[in-house]
C-alpha cells in the first residue's frame, strides 16, 4: 500500500488524495545544516514521516530525533496527534550513531574495549564519518560504544575546531590511537621516552594544561576540590610521579582500592561513593577524553587527572588507556621529527619541523606506518602545522615557555631542518622548548612576578619575601600563592 | 495528548540590557526613537546558559557571564529534548551557521541563536521586541551612520566557555 506522497516521485503537488490516503501536507523538516520540504499523508504515523525523512537524508531511521514544539516525535505516535499541519517546521537531529547509556556503564564499555583491543579495525570504517563531528558535543555526552570508540574521543570535532579541518589528518589520528591502543608495549615505550617525561616533570605546565581545558574549567566551577587539587603542587608533582611510573600507580591505586572497598562495608558508604564517582570522576573522565583531541600536548595533561583521581575517589575501573588515547596527537607533533628522520626522507621545513634527533627519542615506536603518513599528511600541509600551533591550548603553553627562554638554548635541533623561514624556527623552537621541559627563568623571579606581587600587596600580604616564595612555588598564580601564604599563616 | 513518562525540563530566555539603562535614557536623543535597551539574550535550560557571540556558541552558568544578572527572564515553556541531543544539535549549529565568524552584529546576533533554539526546543520564538532591535535602529539616520562601525562590532561576553568553537 502506497504510504505516502513521497512514493509517487511525479507527484509531489498539494493535491487532495491522488489514489493516497488523506490529504498531503508539505512539511519542514529542519536540521542545523539545512532544510527540506517533505510531502506527506497528514494521517500518517511518525514512523512513515521517518521513512521518508531517512530516505531524503541518507540517515538511518533510529538515528533521526523528530522535534515539534519541544515534544519528542516517539514511532508509535501520529502527526495529527502532535498538530503538525501544512506549511509547519519539525526539526531534526540526526544522532551519530552512538548513545549515552549511564555514564559508568559506556565508560566501562570503554575500558572493555581498551582491554580486548579488538576493536581497532574500526579506524577506517570510522573515518568515514566526517559528520560525527558533532558527536562530544557536551559534557553529557559520554563515549560511544565499541565499533565508533575513537570517533567519540573528542578528536574529530575538537580538531575541526583547532582549525585543522582536513579529514585526512582526523584519519590518520585514528589510526595512531588504534595503533596504540592494540599495542601496549608501544605505550610503555612511549612512557620511557624521555621527552614525555620531561613533559611530565613540569608541574606548571601540566597544570596549565589542565586548567586551560573550558571543561575542566567547568568541573573546577562545580568542585572547588578539584581547583584546591590542581593549587597544590606537591601534589601535582606526586601526581607526575606516579603518572610517569607506571608501575607506581598500579601500586597506588591498589591500595587505594583496598582502602576504598573497606569503605564499602560502612553503612552509607556505598551510597557515599557512587556519589563521588558520578559527580567527581564522571566529568574528569569526559573532561579528561574530551581533552584527548583539543590539544594534543594537553593529553597527558588529561591523564594526570586520572592520577590525581584516585586519592579521592573510589576507582572503578582501570583507567581507559589514557596513554593510549593520548599519545597519538601528542606523538603526532614529535613525529613530524623522528618519522622524517626514520625514512631518511629530508623535506626540509613542515616535515620536520620539530627537528629533534631521533636518536634521542627512542626510534622504536615511531616507525609504524601510522606516524610515517601522518609525518607525509603534515609536510604535505604545512598549514596544518599552522593550525594546530595556532589553537588556544597551544597559545598558552607558547606564553608559559615564552618565560623560559633558557629552554631554547638545550635544544640541539635548529639544525638542517630549521629550514630557511625564521618563523618557523621560532615555532621549532618553541616546541623544542616544551619538550625539553625544566624550569629555568632567564628574569629574576621578582622581575617576573612584579604584576603578582603588586597584587598580593594590594590585597594585604605585606610580606614581600614570603610572596615571592609563594609565587615562584605556584609558578606565578596569584590565587595559588594566595592559599599558600594562608596555609603557612597560623591564625 | 497522552503521554508516556517523559521527562520535561524547562526553558527560560534570559534577557540582557547590553547599555545598562542608558539606551532607554538616550535613545530618543540620538537615534530619535525610544529604545528601551540593547538587548543580548540567552537561552537558560538544564541548568546551563548557552548564548552565541563572537567566539561561537558558548556556555556557562545561568547568569555566569560579565553582565551578571540579567535584566528579564522570559518562560519559554517545557521541553521533552534531553541534554544529550541538544548538545549534539549545539555542535552542529556550532560548525555551520553559529561560529565564531558568523556573527554579524544586525542580522545574525545572539538573539538570532536564541530565537532558532528556543523554537527547536518550544516550538516558541522570543519576543518581538528582542528581534526587531536591529531593524528599529537601522531605521533611524543615526543608525545608518553608524553602521559600518557597529558591523564589525563582535559582542562577547565574557564568563563562558566555548561549545566546539574557533577563536577568530
Amino acid at each position: 500500500m502506497a504510504d505516502n506522497g513521497g512514493a509517487d516521485p511525479v507527484n509531489n503537488n498539494n493535491d487532495t488524495t491522488v489514489g493516497l490516503e488523506g490529504t498531503i501536507i508539505k512539511v519542514t523538516v529542519k536540521t542545523p545544516k539545512d532544510k527540506e520540504e517533505i510531502a506527506i499523508s497528514e494521517d500518517a504515523s511518525v514512523t512513515q514521516f521517518k521513512e521518508e525523512i531517512s530516505r531524503r537524508f541518507k540517515a538511518k531511521q533510529d538515528q533521526l530525533v523528530l522535534i515539534f514544539a519541544g515534544k519528542i516525535l516517539k514511532d508509535g505516535d501520529s502527526l495529527n496527534q502532535h498538530g503538525i499541519k501544512d506549511g509547519l517546521t519539525v526539526h531534526l537531529v540526526i544522532k551519530t550513531a552512538h548513545k549515552a547509556g549511564d555514564g559508568a556503564s559506556s565508560s566501562s564499555s570503554v575500558t572493555t574495549q581498551v582491554g580486548s583491543s579488538s576493536g581497532n579495525s574500526s579506524g577506517p570504517s570510522s573515518a568515514a564519518h566526517p559528520s560525527t563531528v558533532g558527536s562530544t558535543g557536551g559534557p553529557a555526552s559520554a563515549p560511544p560504544q565499541t565499533p565508533n570508540i575513537l570517533t567519540g574521543f573528542g578528536g574529530l570535532s575538537s580538531l575541526s575546531s583547532m582549525g585543522m579541518g582536513s579529514a585526512n589528518f582526523m584519519e590518520l589520528q585514528q589510526q595512531m590511537q588504534s595503533q596504540l591502543m592494540s599495542n601496549p608495549e608501544m605505550l610503555s615505550q612511549i612512557m620511557e621516552n624521555p621527552l614525555v617525561q620531561n613533559m611530565m616533570s613540569n608541574p606548571d605546565l601540566m597544570r596549565q594544561m589542565i586548567v586551560a581545558n573550558p571543561q575542566m574549567q567547568q568541573l573546577m566551577e562545580r568542585n572547588p576540590e578539584i581547583s584546591h587539587m590542581l593549587n597544590n603542587p606537591e601534589l601535582m608533582r606526586q601526581t607526575m610521579e606516579l603518572a610517569r611510573n607506571p608501575a607506581m600507580m598500579q601500586e597506588m591505586m591498589r591500595n587505594q582500592d583496598r582502602a576504598l572497598s573497606n569503605l564499602e562495608s560502612i553503612p552509607g558508604g556505598y551510597n557515599a561513593l557512587r556519589r563521588m564517582y558520578t559527580d567527581i570522576q564522571e566529568p574528569m573522565f569526559s573532561a579528561a577524553r574530551d581533552q584527548f583531541g583539543n590539544n594534543p600536548f594537553s593529553a597527558l595533561g588529561g591523564n594526570s587527572d586520572g592520577g590525581v583521581q584516585p586519592s579521592r575517589t573510589e576507582n572503578r575501573e582501570p583507567l581507559p588507556n589514557p596513554w593510549g588515547s593520548t599519545n597519538p596527537s601528542e606523538v603526532g607533533g614529535s613525529t613530524g621529527t623522528t618519522g622524517s628522520s626514520a625514512t631518511g626522507s629530508t623535506t626540509p621545513n613542515v616535515s620536520n619541523p620539530l627537528g629533534v634527533n631521533s636518536a634521542s627519542l627512542g626510534n622504536g615506536m615511531f616507525s609504524s606506518p601510522g606516524m610515517q603518513s601522518l609525518m607525509q599528511q603534515i609536510s604535505e600541509n604545512p598549514q596544518l602545522m599552522q593550525n594546530m600551533l595556532s589553537a588556544p591550548y597551544m597559545r598558552s603553553i607558547m606564553q608559559s615557555l615564552a618565560q623560559n627562554p633558557d629552554m631554547a638554548s638545550q635544544n640541539p635541533a635548529s639544525s638542517p631542518s630549521a629550514g630557511e623561514n625564521p618563523a618557523q624556527q621560532l615555532m621549532m623552537q618553541q616546541m623544542l622548548q616544551m619538550f625539553a621541559g625544566g624550569n629555568s627563568s632567564s628574569q629574576t623571579p621578582e622581575v617576573q612576578f612584579q604584576q603578582q606581587l603588586e597584587q598580593l600587596g594590594a590585597m594585604g600580604f605585606i610580606n614581600r619575601e614570603a610572596n615571592l616564595q609563594a609565587l615562584i612555588a605556584t609558578g606565578g598564580d596569584v590565587n595559588a600563592a594566595i592559599e599558600r601564604l594562608l596555609g603557612s599563616q597560623p591564625s | 495528548m497522552d503521554k508516556h513518562d517523559t521527562t520535561t525540563y524547562s526553558v527560560q530566555l534570559y534577557i540582557y540590557d547590553l547599555s545598562r539603562g542608558m539606551a532607554r535614557n538616550l535613545s530618543p536623543i540620538m537615534l530619535g526613537k525610544q529604545l528601551d535597551g540593547i538587548w543580548h539574550s540567552a537561552i537558560v535550560v538544564y541548568g546551563d546558559e548557552f548564548y552565541f557571540g563572537g567566539v561561537g556558541i558558548s556556555s556557562c552558568s545561568p547568569g555566569g557571564t560579565m553582565l551578571g544578572s540579567p535584566d528579564t527572564v522570559v518562560e519559554l515553556g517545557n521541553t521533552e529534548v534531553t541534554e544529550e541531543i541538544f548538545m549534539d544539535y549545539l555542535s552542529s549549529l556550532g560548525e555551520n551557521t553559529y561560529r565564531g565568524d558568523k556573527y554579524r552584529l544586525f542580522e545574525h546576533n545572539c538573539n538570532t541563536f536564541t530565537n532558532e533554539v528556543a523554537q527547536f526546543l518550544t516550538g516558541r520564538k522570543i519576543p518581538s521586541y528582542i528581534t526587531d532591535l536591529p531593524s528599529e535602529v537601522l531605521s533611524t539616520p543615526f543608525g545608518q551612520i553608524l553602521r559600518p562601525i557597529l558591523d564589525s562590532i563582535h559582542i562577547a561576553p565574557p564568563g563562558g566557555n566555548i561549545i566546539n568553537g574557533r577563536h577568530s
